[in-house]
């Protein structure tokens, strides 16, 4: 796998922080994975395994299909309005999909349904501002 | 005020036990939540510590009932100071074998042994003796002296929901009497503004957006209002023949526009050189 | 409530010209929802300015003059420097005067030769939480975060999504026991967060 252009979901992303940090970040950790970093171009993935699919249940928002991508993987991530792209590698798991089920974000007439994909401050500051919390994405591997 | 409070506390010690016994006799998992707390270990046998729980449970109703209807008798006032005195000793010694266990109080809690349990038992024990001093049974009470009589049971209630929930249920309890202190009128006093974070959704969302963003590489610089128009003022570059050049990219959009009110809608966008002042062209 | 970055003159210029621009209606919601055909469009033909930008991550550790002397959480140290045209939110869009020593940032901009980052937009102590609501008053919410419990005080710009609508002022029906998805501002001080933003569910 490599941040190719091969669809593999669309959906919203929002960010988290983990690693080492400040402030109530300090307390995240490494993340599943155990190497996450706010500083690096990272992601969580709501499928990296069994355990975590158990918590993130995108199932209850309909986006039962979502496949399993573990620790490691590769992804490219695409602002939907603006067209930025950044690579990332799958550290952790998340974002928790069931909680804001039917959530949508829209531009060019086109809209994203559901969280499907939270990133590292480093990974969504490279395609969009930190202060809008939740953009809408195509992602691509 | 004794003779009130005496009066009164069996009210408040029915409810408590009422409540308390029934969760426990109707509770459908009364044996995986005895395993929770340190009864299997100080009854040895998880099904033993069920049948404990049943039948403290059964107690609790048979002295609730007791109380409510006769509560001058001197039997449910001593019987609930021993049961309340029973929490006690039990509570002591789930905290000295299993400190990390659950209560089993109400039979559906998961917490731990805290301070609140101790204090909730003691309340039983205390009340219970406090109960043996009631002059009047307690609708005498209400009636000649309905306002204190009401006073102290709402106290009384209240202070047994928090040590009951904690102080998580106790602010649900408080929001749900008093109302939700975050209510538009609460709040900041004036009219109903858009916020800005709602104008920049519904921007980043825009064709506007679409059409400019390639340009812009800051967060939102500043924003301001003005007759009705709301302006957000971003900076970029633009590539040109001698290299990029700062450019200032300005939205104006409509005050009251966000995302669930689809008029006026209509964005105004223009790219400012920041040196020459002049307006340049927004797609290249 | 929110600082001034230019000068009146210049506010009025920016303003009449914003106003002389381009036109542009904005579509937004109602559009096709079909994945496979986003992924068929022919992608923006652009070259996004932010993806070539450095990121940087930090405390600052002092402030001289318009350079920010920031240790990164992993032993690392930067140098951002802010420019007129630089972003700064804390809380809010702001101004370089509100950033203090101790305070966190995430830094976007531009390397430059000497290893400094021109910095295009900077974030302080802003965080993005998946929290409870564990208790509602009339200043501040109580949540959880991670087995920690943490208080989020309202300000003016606060502003509540539900279920997907558009962010609102209203608080009111925010609930005890809702997850919350909160993005908000923290306090090194107090370790508390000024609430800018909450996201409940259904």
């Amino acid at each position: 796998m490599a941040c190719s252009s091969n669809a593999l979901w669309a959906g919203e992303t929002t960010w988290f922080c983990c690693g080492a940090a400040w402030g109530p970040c300090g307390s995240a950790g490494g993340g599943a994975c155990g190497n996450c970093a706010s500083a690096a171009n990272h992601g969580a993935w709501p499928n990296a395994s069994q355990a975590c699919w158990d918590i993130t249940r995108p199932d209850l928002c309909g986006e039962g299909g979502i496949p399993r991508r573990g620790c490691g993987s590769v992804m490219n991530v695409t602002h939907q309005c603006s067209g930025a792209t950044v690579c990332i590698t799958i550290t952790d798991c998340g974002p928790r999909t069931r909680s804001f089920c039917g959530e949508q974000s829209c531009c060019g007439g086109s809209c994203r349904i559901n969280r499907v994909l939270d990133l590292t401050p480093a990974a969504f500051t490279a395609i969009g501002s930190l202060d809008s919390g939740v953009l809408p994405v195509l992602i691509t591997e | 005020m004794f003779s009130l409070i005496a009066t009164v506390s069996p009210l408040l010690l029915a409810g408590l036990l009422g409540w308390t016994g029934l969760a426990k006799l109707r509770s459908r998992s009364l044996l995986a939540q005895a395993g929770r707390t340190a009864l299997p270990r100080l009854v040895r046998g998880p099904r033993r510590a069920a049948h404990v729980l049943r039948a403290s449970g059964a107690a609790e109703v048979a002295l609730a009932a007791a109380l409510v209807a006769a509560p001058e008798a001197t039997a449910p006032a001593v019987g609930t100071a021993l049961i309340g005195v029973a929490f006690l000793v039990y509570l002591g010694a789930a905290k000295a074998v299993a400190p990390e266990s659950s209560c089993g109080c109400t039979a559906n809690d998961t917490q731990p042994v805290t301070w609140r349990s101790f204090a909730r038992a003691g309340f039983v024990a205390g009340g219970g003796v406090v109960a043996l001093g009631a002059d009047e049974p307690w609708w005498s009470t209400l009636a000649d002296r309905p306002l204190p009589a009401l006073a102290l049971l709402a106290a009384g209630a209240t202070a047994l929901a928090y040590l009951s929930g904690g102080p998580v249920a106790f602010r649900r309890l408080r929001l749900r009497l008093l109302g939700n202190p975050l209510s538009r009128d609460a709040r900041s006093g004036g009219p109903h503004r858009v916020p800005v974070a709602a104008s920049v959704e519904l921007l980043e969302r825009s064709l506007a957006w679409e059409t400019v963003s390639p340009l812009i590489r800051s967060g939102l610089v500043e924003h301001w209002d003005e007759d009705g128009w709301r302006f957000l003022h971003y900076t970029g570059a633009r590539g040109s023949e001698g290299g990029d050049r700062p450019v200032s990219v300005l939205f104006a959009m409509d005050a009251t526009a966000h995302l669930d009110r689809p008029a006026g809608q209509a964005i105004r966008v223009s790219v400012v050189d920041q040196e020459t002042e002049e307006v340049l062209p927004v797609t290249a | 409530m929110t600082p001034t970055r230019t000068s009146p003159a210049r506010r009025s210029f920016l303003a009449s010209a914003a106003l002389g621009g381009a036109t542009i209606v904005g579509a937004s919601a109602l559009g096709a929802l079909d994945a496979d055909a986003a992924f068929a469009a022919p992608a923006p033909s652009l070259d996004p300015a932010v993806t070539r930008t450095s990121f940087a991550e930090g405390r600052i550790g002092a402030v001289k003059g318009s350079v920010l002397h920031v240790a990164g959480s992993r032993g690392e140290t930067h140098r951002i420097q802010l420019t007129n045209a630089t972003s700064v939110w804390k809380a809010r869009p702001t101004t370089a005067d509100a950033i203090e020593v101790g305070d966190g940032l995430y830094a976007r901009g531009v390397e430059m030769p000497d290893g400094a980052i021109a910095a295009d937009a900077v974030w302080v102590n802003i965080v993005n939480l998946y929290t409870t609501i564990r208790g509602i008053q009339r200043d501040r919410l109580h949540l959880s975060h991670g087995g920690h419990e943490l208080v989020a005080r309202t300000i003016p710009e606060t502003a509540a999504s539900y279920a997907g609508g558009a962010l609102t002022s209203d608080l009111s029906r925010l609930r005890i026991g809702q997850p919350a998805q909160v993005l908000g501002a923290w306090r090194p001080a107090d370790n508390s967060i000024d609430l800018v933003r909450v996201t409940v569910g259904h």
